[in-house]
């Protein structure tokens, strides 16, 4: 074991970075990352029957991605804020609107499609360049260490509610009128869960992309839910499956004969996935 | 009391007595769940008052003094928790460390050899039973039973009616509403007949003499 650096333990010596280890491991750790995180926030999203915030986030973040670019910010803060908007404008718009499922359908499809609409035109507007088909659909080998790191906090700061929070999580969950009435901080829950979606789609958007994140949300979720007995191992769960897929999407990519951009392959491998519904983990417990 | 607009509840009256196992009873949208709401602290009433062993009812008091079983419908039963898991959560309602055996409840529901089984993985009839059982969790003296009965099979409710009556026995006060009138309205010592505002309150004899134009239907527990 070696607890010092030396040439003999393998351990570099200068502060170089092996650059085809750079070129490959900044973007699998960054795939793994992700693999790790969106199904995180997506099985939370899932269990409190709020799904629907992914899908919404995701298009919602655009406006204030522009803006932020404009005004020389990180686009990772103003997408997030432009994300939480949409999602507080669509619940405020619900509320208001008439009773029904339908109804916040409505509201939340018109709010989604706005804000996207809102973003595009935005960028000639504020004669900006942005990459739209990198911010929809990911460019994971254009990976920055910035974005692992952005990644990283992400993830962190997720654990981190689950850490504080998860026997709320679980109560809200499970019975949200009881929780509500148990004096639990029903709303404050709610808004931390959209910022954790938020961030979750701003930290994806260099790896898979703001659209192809919602399928890494959904589909580990999904299959990890089959037979858990608790939200942690749903959770755990979900994190692994997650990694596999985008491990694999992004080794896949890689091999000459695919030669296909990592994002929408992993989107296509969550696809695959749905089938496996019909054995859920731990069938038979 | 209203609910948005619209008048749910007007003039009802009554008083519980300690130890007792009542039937709150009315046909669907008569205020029952908003009447046990009510009790539980979590809606206000717009005029009038609730009091608890002479004491106005406050938010505060309703969750220390009074728990709700609320209906079947407000509960996700394909979320990932067992049996044991749904049962601790009556503590967090608590909110006190320390307090709020889990084990009693699930052994005097009779869940005990299904305490490590997934919710969704149970009958109707259980499921009601550990619902039963995370609000057995907390020392509460008055309990408020939202259609326990519901949508579950006719053994079934026989078995928790006659947990209801075992915790009437040992000094609990129960209000259990129903929408269902039938044979099992006998399990009750009292029954209050609610639609919008109390139609009946007497005994199950009683209520039916006084209310006889009223088709009885043969099922459903209270």
């Amino acid at each position: 074991m070696c607890a010092t650096p030396s040439a003999t333990c393998g351990w570099p010596t200068t502060a170089v970075v092996d650059p085809v280890l750079f070129w490959w491991g900044l973007p699998l750790g960054l795939a793994l990352a992700i693999g790790a995180l969106a199904p995180l926030a997506g099985t939370l999203l899932l269990v409190q029957r709020r799904l629907f915030l992914a899908n919404l986030i995701s298009h919602a973040v655009l406006p204030g991605l522009a803006v932020a670019v404009a005004l020389r910010l990180d686009p990772a803060l103003g997408g997030v804020l432009s994300g939480v908007a949409g999602a507080l404008l669509a619940e405020r718009l619900s509320r208001g609107g008439a009773p029904g499922e339908e109804a916040d359908a409505a509201v939340l499809n018109t709010v989604l499609a706005g804000f996207l609409g809102l973003g595009v035109l935005l960028i000639p507007l504020l004669h900006i360049r942005v990459d739209l088909e990198a911010v929809l659909f990911g460019d994971l080998l254009a990976a920055a260490p910035v974005d692992l790191l952005r990644t990283l906090l992400a993830l962190a700061a997720v654990l981190l509610l689950l850490a504080l929070r998860y026997q709320q999580l679980v109560f809200l969950g499970v019975d949200p009128l009881g929780a509500a009435s148990a004096g639990l901080p029903v709303q404050r829950l709610r808004l931390l869960l959209t910022l954790v979606t938020a961030v979750t789609v701003v930290s994806a958007m260099t790896a898979v992309g703001v659209v192809q994140v919602i399928a890494l949300m959904g589909a580990p979720a999904l299959l990890a839910l089959g037979g858990a007995t608790s939200l942690r191992q749903a959770l755990f769960r979900a994190a692994l499956i997650g990694m596999a897929i985008t491990a694999l999407g992004f080794s896949m990519a890689l091999l000459p004969a695919v030669n296909l951009p990592p994002g929408p392959l992993i989107g296509v491998l969550c696809l695959a996935l749905l089938p496996l519904r019909a054995w859920p983990l731990g069938r038979g417990r | 009391m209203r609910r948005g607009t619209e008048l749910a509840l007007e003039g009802v009256s009554f008083r519980l007595e300690p130890g007792s196992l009542t039937a709150l009873v009315g046909p669907n949208g008569a205020g029952k769940s908003t009447l046990l709401q009510t009790l539980a602290g979590q809606l206000i009433p717009t005029t009038g008052t609730i009091t608890l062993a002479g004491q106005p009812l406050t938010p505060s008091l309703a969750r220390r003094q009074l728990a709700l079983m609320p209906q079947r419908g407000a509960i996700a039963w394909s979320f990932p928790i067992t049996v044991r898991g749904l049962v601790a959560l009556g503590r967090s309602a608590a909110r006190r460390n320390g307090c709020c055996e889990v084990e009693a409840p699930l052994q005097r529901l009779g869940l005990a050899g299904l305490a490590d089984r997934r919710l969704d993985q149970l009958s109707g009839g259980q499921q009601q039973r550990a619902l039963l059982a995370r609000t057995l969790v907390r020392p509460a003296p008055v309990l408020l039973l939202d259609e326990p009965c519901a949508a579950i099979d006719p053994p079934s409710r026989t078995e928790l009616l006659q947990v209801m009556a075992q915790l009437r026995d040992a000094g609990l006060t129960l209000l259990v509403s129903s929408h269902d009138w039938g044979s099992d309205l006998d399990s009750y010592d009292r029954v209050l007949v609610l639609d919008r505002q109390l139609l009946a309150d007497g005994s199950p004899a009683h209520v039916r003499h006084t209310l006889g134009h009223l088709r009885v239907a043969h099922h459903g527990c209270g």
